[in-house]
């Protein structure tokens, strides 16, 4: 028996509910309330471990001892955690901005194709809503909403040094499918403007720094596999009739029963089906004193739910470090090589599925290949008619391979006659190269003119070259340290595209498209931190871009923050309670030049195609069109203030991130209606409009136990925010709006509005009137200007497809070898307009198609009884709150000798408690029509280590 | 690396001080001028649009201003539920109609297109890039259409709103605020355009086919003096015989083939283009849109209708025509007349329910096939069918109601006019009139048998007084048996975005 106190070393107190163990046991004691210990059962040789949430743990071989008293360092690892800031980086207790790292082990689990959705719901003020279940499929990154209207809200994504495109790269689903999700060692987002300054131009919408794995100095050489084997299937389908229910509703209806056909087809079960997948990653790494590797290959196969499509990955990610002359040279290769195929399936299908007729065959034999077609008597297809859902599967063919690499070489000169003196050096490329083609076969009732072919091939090249100096020193006397960083930056787009295609008939190729544009940087960055108390940094950047004449070219960026680490303070140095208490403030402006085209201040000439010729005497002439252009155009200005707090209470066992943020953008390019006549056509890109938003994100990080044996991380975030369109035009006319928001149901509908004083993804509705049963009145609005009728002027601003907060939760859970996690994500406050049911679910669409056919459609039908389509009517607008388990893991780890091995099995897309009757309430823009689902996976995983 | 964020277009496309290095850009640039009516964007059918409000194939010249001419009318109603288009034939539009938009933010761009051309092509710039002998010659003719092309579209600006925004040459291309014009302003202003270059454009008759000529400015002149009382209040109907006499006198005739012909996919070739003063080609390999006239023959086909016969793949099911206009017909579809070319087959003359296809008779007009019935050089999609937009027969009956209201001329003449129309018509000598018979009530419903769907209707009702609270006919009102609706709706309103955007646009009166 061995007995002794446990204290804090720094200050000699006693630490209560401290834990003592025999390694390798079960047997182990806590500390009472001032820090003491019993232990029993202790032989010699045994190894006693002593630990503490926040302090490192102790290991003490027992030799006897009868009494054994432990003073624990307090860990600091959390706070000194190294967090890059774009250009450079700073430790967590520095970071006076906005900024979180979210590092491999709090990744979503699960067969993950696209690095994005590791990232959902773990960062207060960063949603990520994927466009739908395809495999591979990109998602919408949204940092604090988006603060502009039609340049790009999406953030800087800076993977390894090289800012990638926003634009993207063409011909792909999601553009970070070229960075294998297993070697991403961590995300750091950056939210606030202080941190996101020194990006500049690119910055308004925050920045994503992605660093992938490398190989650890000294380390032994190592060989991990892990694979990964999946299956996916629908969740469910979108409720329409079925055969019988619909032959019943056509008799009922007093409608023409010779047109129903006497199959019985399901015919979104017959377009999708249970994908499988699989991951494999093969890694070798290896460091010596000098050098280290790791290499890594990655083989990805997934299908998607809807039949024929499917997403291949083959990647070689390669990182070799090298560090010469005691540190003072050093070199980082980062390079990632990867074929990413995808095969397409035409989604046409799925909306298809839901309207074709259930009581029609799959195939009937003869004409289109067999397959079932609605047909006008001369045998050609109903020119308005779905098409057999299952023929556009089958008789479409699309694939395209992208072949990417993106390269940066790192260096890093420690000067030797002044060793805080450090020249930097990164220099990459990010080349993608498309190649694609589709065939449809000219039997296939979407073709007139026979076979369909259609190619597509070019590259998007991405050069980037930063040179920059750092110094970092301190100042004694002032008890100071500081850190003063000064770059030049200068980075170049250039896409070029083909495409030749199937028109009437004839292969055409159309002329070689190219664009190209280009940004130059000076940027700098100053930091202090006085007696390990007050942290103040300012950064500045000017940015020229090509898209912006002369006058208006250069654009200047600054930002200033300020820190206040008052737990060093005297007052708080001591307190065991409060751990870590930082204020931080910080102003910053970012810009937003991505507004698609690269000419947009000049006065191009677009030649026109033969197809777009015109008849002169005999021949045809090609056209020449003037385009629209604001030889004024310039940057948009984001003006962004943010006020943080971070705490850590009971040693950091309990930590918690506040931040508030205000933010405005003035100058907005924004694709306008312009006066008219004034332009060369009737919306152009110009700076017009304001927009404000503001929010408030709440961060909590907490070790709920932490022993030897059993290990519990709970990780929460909530996110409160607005945006709301202050100015849309010249005049400042409030009343002013613009129609938004494509529906299908007849062209040119619009179901949402910008408008100042609304969030841009405002609904645009009549007011439906209901009965005193509830139901609603087919045509009955309200009038809300009084003038007895019913326009588009009594439709009404109502309601909002962006949420007004979220939330993510994710828990962490092992038990000696055995783990469990999960991760919960939550809306609340969005909106979503249900398409399928307005465009759909209407008497005159099911019962009086134009030709010789029945379409199906939604049984909302049932319930609305409306006989004609009503799209504007709220009564589609549905609330669409969710919470949702992304996923559920459970893993166990092998004890063995030589090999390490672990198994575990993962549910992702668990479920969904909604009140939105749609398929999916996680819609990005709000309106759900024909969403590809984003099904339910279960994976089973396993790991070798060697 | 500054001069590196020098960068301009690096494939086909050109700067404007660039693209002109090339003789060959003058006439491709007309070109755009003239496919400004046809096409809607710089790929055929669709893709890289003119306009991007609303839906590409929508956005087409030719479709809007056919939808405002005739949708608001009793000559055609559409089934579909694109946003606020039934709201034309209902006549319960506001200054938020998109399709009402489109139309004037079309006409505007168009007007700006032909600014373009001629600041472009001033005679100071020709001297500094040396263009000289032929080719200065050209570009002088193209000037002459440039303009010409301007005042046809200030006209139909005119006419349907009014007292839209008024831009020239003399302005600027930017991101500023035009002035608006009164209806009166713009009519002098565009009389004097076409007065100005009556004697500079190509001759009568001189021009290659599918550009305009003087005959066409003469027609233009015409159709402006006849409606001069609606736009300034001052009758011109004497100015109009004028034009009318000069547009006759040219050497074109009444094609001598049926009727129907004038309409079909050879309306090039078939004989019927003696008649054809102005055309807007169109062609099923080369002119390719979702508007214009691949709207005109797709859309009135539906019900039980053969596509076969209107050499295309399917009909869109949205044009029929109220019973009103099916009565201007003596015997109604079993007419002697053969201009009274209805579907009834499956569909009921009466509506009941606009969005049923089958309510109200369909019209056979447009059609892409020749004579002999073969389908054009597209059998799916793109007919090769021209639209007439002045053909000699409308401006017979310009003549015959100028002289019936008084502007001179001779009433013995314009009976035989109208009876050589009619006896196209009838194949005889039997739909004849008399001079007693030319009455202007008689006028109007010969011109909407003559005319119908050629895009005149609502210029003619409203000219005759019976558009607005005068002339009932099925839906008018929004009401099934029709109503009247009030005056102020004889003019468009100005769309509410550009009052938005405009400071100097005040909304014309009643919206």
């Amino acid at each position: 028996t061995v007995t002794g106190t446990i204290t804090e070393s720094a200050s000699g107190l006693p630490i209560p509910g401290a834990n003592v163990v025999v390694k390798g046991t079960t047997n182990g004691a806590s500390t009472d309330f001032d820090g003491n210990y019993t232990l029993s059962e202790v032989a010699t040789g045994d190894v006693l471990v002593f630990s503490y949430v926040g302090f490192e743990p102790q290991e003490i071989n027992f030799s006897g001892q009868s009494t054994l008293s432990i003073a624990l360092n307090e860990d600091a690892a959390l706070l000194d955690e190294v967090v890059l800031i774009g250009y450079g980086s700073t430790t967590k207790q520095d970071a006076t901005g906005a900024v979180q790292k979210v590092s491999s082990e709090e990744f979503n689990k699960g067969a993950i194709v696209s690095p994005d959705q590791l990232l959902a719901g773990k960062s207060a003020g960063v949603r990520i809503t994927s466009s739908g279940g395809a495999p591979g499929e990109g998602s919408e990154i949204r940092i604090r909403g988006g603060s502009s209207l039609s340049a790009n809200n999406s953030p800087l994504i800076v993977v390894d040094g090289i800012p990638l495109d926003q634009r993207g790269v063409q011909g792909v689903r999601n553009q970070l499918n070229s960075i294998n999700p297993n070697e991403i060692e961590d995300f750091v987002i950056l939210k606030d403007a202080s941190a996101t300054a020194i990006y500049g131009s690119r910055a308004s919408n925050g920045v994503v720094l992605i660093t992938t794995k490398k190989g650890k100095k000294g380390a032994p050489f190592k060989i991990e596999y892990g694979f990964q084997v999946s299956i996916d299937e629908a969740i469910d389908y979108v409720d329409v009739f079925t055969a019988d229910e619909f032959r019943t509703l056509i008799n009922e209806n007093g409608a023409d029963p010779s047109l129903l056909g006497n199959a019985t087809t399901d015919w979104q079960d017959e377009i999708y089906r249970t994908a499988v997948g699989g991951i494999h990653n093969l890694t070798f790494s290896q460091g010596f004193e000098n050098f280290s590797y790791r290499i890594n290959y990655n083989n990805t196969n997934k299908q998607g739910i809807l039949r024929k499509d499917l997403y291949r990955r083959n990647a070689l990610n390669v990182n070799l470090n090298a560090s010469l002359f005691d540190d003072h040279l050093k070199f980082a290769l980062t390079t990632k090589g990867s074929f990413d195929d995808n095969f397409y399936a035409d989604t046409g299908a799925i909306g298809n599925a839901i309207v074709f007729d259930p009581t029609q065959p799959i195939r009937q034999g003869g004409a289109f290949g067999g397959y079932f077609e609605f047909t006008q008597p001369n045998g050609n297809p109903e020119a308005l008619s779905p098409r057999n859902p299952v023929a556009l599967l089958e008789q479409n063919d699309e694939k395209a391979r992208n072949k990417r690499n993106i390269t940066n070489l790192n260096t890093e000169y420690r000067f030797h006659f002044l060793p805080e003196l450090k020249f930097i050096s990164n220099a990459g490329f990010d080349y993608s190269e498309i190649d694609g083609r589709e065939f449809v076969e000219g039997r296939s009732a979407t073709q007139q003119n026979g076979q369909f072919q259609k190619y597509y091939t070019g590259f998007n090249r991405n050069t980037n070259l930063d040179l920059i100096l750092n110094y970092k020193n301190t100042i004694a006397t002032a008890n100071t340290e500081y850190d003063v960083t000064a770059g030049h930056s200068y980075q170049e787009f250039y896409v070029l595209s083909d495409l030749t295609e199937t028109r009437n008939g004839m292969l055409e190729t159309d002329p070689t498209t190219i664009n190209r544009n280009s940004l130059e940087s000076y940027f700098g960055r100053v930091s202090f931190d006085i007696a390990d108390k007050y942290l103040l940094s300012a950064s500045y950047r000017r940015d020229g871009s090509s898209r912006f004449k002369k006058e208006n070219r250069w654009g200047n960026f600054p930002a200033a923050s300020i820190g206040w680490k008052i737990s060093n303070e005297e007052f708080l140095k001591d307190s065991n309670a409060v751990s870590n208490l930082k204020l931080r403030a910080g102003y910053g402006v970012t810009g937003n030049q991505e507004i698609g085209t690269n000419y947009g201040y000049l006065g191009i000439y677009s030649p026109g195609q033969s197809s777009a010729s015109v008849q002169f005497g005999d021949t045809f002439q090609n056209t020449l069109r003037p385009e629209e252009f604001d030889e004024n155009l310039k940057w948009e200005e984001t003006t962004q203030y943010n006020v943080g707090l971070d705490i850590g209470f009971v040693n950091n066992a309990f930590n918690v991130t506040l931040d508030g943020y205000y933010r405005e953008t003035e100058d907005l390019l924004a694709r306008i209606p312009t006066a008219a006549g004034s332009n060369l056509s009737d919306l152009l890109t110009t700076n017009v409009g304001e927009t404000l938003s503001r929010g408030v994100e709440l961060g909590i990080n907490t070790t709920v136990v932490s022993n030897d044996n059993f290990n519990w991380d709970l990780n929460a975030n909530a996110t409160l925010q607005e945006v709301e369109i202050t100015k849309l035009n010249l005049s400042g006319d409030p009343d002013f709006f613009i129609p938004q928001g494509g529906i299908a149901g007849g062209v040119g509908n619009n179901i949402q509005l910008w408008r100042p004083g609304f969030d841009p993804t405002t609904f645009f509705v009549f007011r439906q009137v209901y009965d005193s049963e509830g139901n609603p009145i087919e045509g009955a609005y309200v009038d809300v200007n009084g003038d007895n009728q019913i326009t588009e002027a009594d439709r009404q601003a109502y309601k909002k497809a962006t949420p007004d907060v979220y939330l993510g939760f994710t828990s962490n859970m092992s038990y000696k070898n055995f783990d469990f996690g999960f991760t919960l994500r939550g809306s609340l406050g969005n909106y979503v307009y249900n398409n399928v049911d307005s465009n759909t679910a209407f008497y005159e669409e099911l019962l009086s198609p134009p030709g010789n056919f029945y379409k199906n459609g939604s049984k909302n039908l049932l319930e609305s009884n409306f006989n004609d389509p009503q799209l504007f009517s709220d009564y589609y607008i549905s609330r669409a709150d969710f919470l949702k388990m992304d996923n559920m893991s459970i893993g166990y780890l092998f004890p063995m000798e030589e090999v390490q091995f672990r198994a575990s099995f993962t549910a992702t897309n668990v479920f969904t408690i909604t009140k939105y009757d749609g398929l999916d309430p996680e819609i990005s823009n709000g309106i759900d029509n024909n969403f590809y689902p984003r099904p339910r996976g279960f994976v089973l995983g396993l790991n070798f280590t060697y | 690396c500054e001069k590196d964020l020098e960068l301009t277009p690096e494939d086909d496309r050109d700067t404007s001080a660039d693209v002109f290095n090339d003789p060959a850009s003058y006439r491709a640039f007309i070109a755009k001028i003239y496919a400004g009516l046809s096409l809607s964007g710089q790929e055929g059918p669709a893709g890289n649009p003119d306009l991007e409000g609303l839906d590409e194939g929508f956005s087409n010249y030719m479709r809007l201003y056919w939808s405002m001419q005739e949708l608001t009318t009793d000559e055609a109603l559409i089934a579909w539920n694109d946003g606020t288009l039934r709201d034309l034939h209902y006549q319960n539009w506001t200054a938020g109609n998109e399709f009402i938009r489109t139309m004037y933010t079309r006409f505007l761009y168009q007007v700006a297109l032909c600014n373009e051309f001629l600041r472009q092509t001033t005679p100071d710039l020709l001297d500094g890039r040396g263009v000289t002998g032929e080719l200065r010659t050209q570009i002088e003719n193209y000037r002459a259409e440039a303009r010409f092309m301007r005042a046809l579209t200030y006209w139909h600006t005119m006419d349907l709103y009014a007292n839209p925004p008024f831009v020239t040459e003399e302005d600027p291309v930017g991101a500023f605020l035009p002035e608006q014009i009164q209806r009166a302003d713009l009519f002098t202003y565009i009389e004097s355009e076409l007065l100005a270059i009556e004697d500079e454009i190509i001759g009568a008759k001189q021009n290659e086919y599918g550009r305009a000529d003087q005959a066409a400015v003469w027609t233009l002149l015409t159709k402006l003096y006849l409606n001069a009382e609606v736009y300034t209040g001052s009758a011109r109907y004497n100015d109009a015989i004028t034009y009318a006499e000069r547009t006759i006198g040219a050497g074109y005739s009444i094609a001598q083939v049926p009727y129907g012909n004038l309409f079909l996919a050879d309306n090039d070739s078939n004989g019927s283009q003696q008649e054809t003063i102005f055309a807007i080609p169109f062609d099923g390999l080369n002119t390719q849109s979702f508007g214009g006239m691949t709207f005109m023959v797709h859309a009135p086909v539906g019900g039980s209708m053969d596509p076969d016969f209107f050499g295309i793949n399917g009909g869109w099911a949205g044009v029929r025509t109220t019973s009103t206009f099916v009565e201007q017909f003596e015997g109604e579809e079993n007419s002697a007349d053969g201009r009274a070319n209805f579907y009834t087959d499956g569909q009921t003359k009466e509506i009941d329910d606009i969005s049923d296809f089958t309510d109200g008779y369909a019209v056979i007009k447009y059609r892409n096939v020749d004579v002999d019935g073969n389908p054009g050089s597209d059998p799916g999609d793109h007919p090769d069918t021209d639209f007439p937009m002045f053909r000699l027969a409308d401006v017979y009956l310009m003549y015959a109601e100028a002289v019936v209201r008084g502007g001179g001329g001779s009433l013995g003449t314009a009976v035989d006019y109208v009876n050589e129309l009619r006896e196209r018509a009838y194949g005889n000598t039997d739909g004849n009139i008399t001079n007693s018979d030319l009455t202007l009530d008689f006028l109007l419903s010969e011109r909407s048998r003559e005319l119908h769907w050629e895009c005149h209707r609502r210029t003619d009702l409203i000219r005759f007084g019976q558009f607005s609270d005068q002339g009932i006919w099925p839906f008018k009102g929004n009401v099934p048996q029709g109503a009247t609706t009030e005056a102020f709706r004889d003019v468009m309103p100005i769309p509410a975005t550009d009052i938005g955007v405009n400071t100097n646009l005040e909304q014309n009166p009643g919206y």
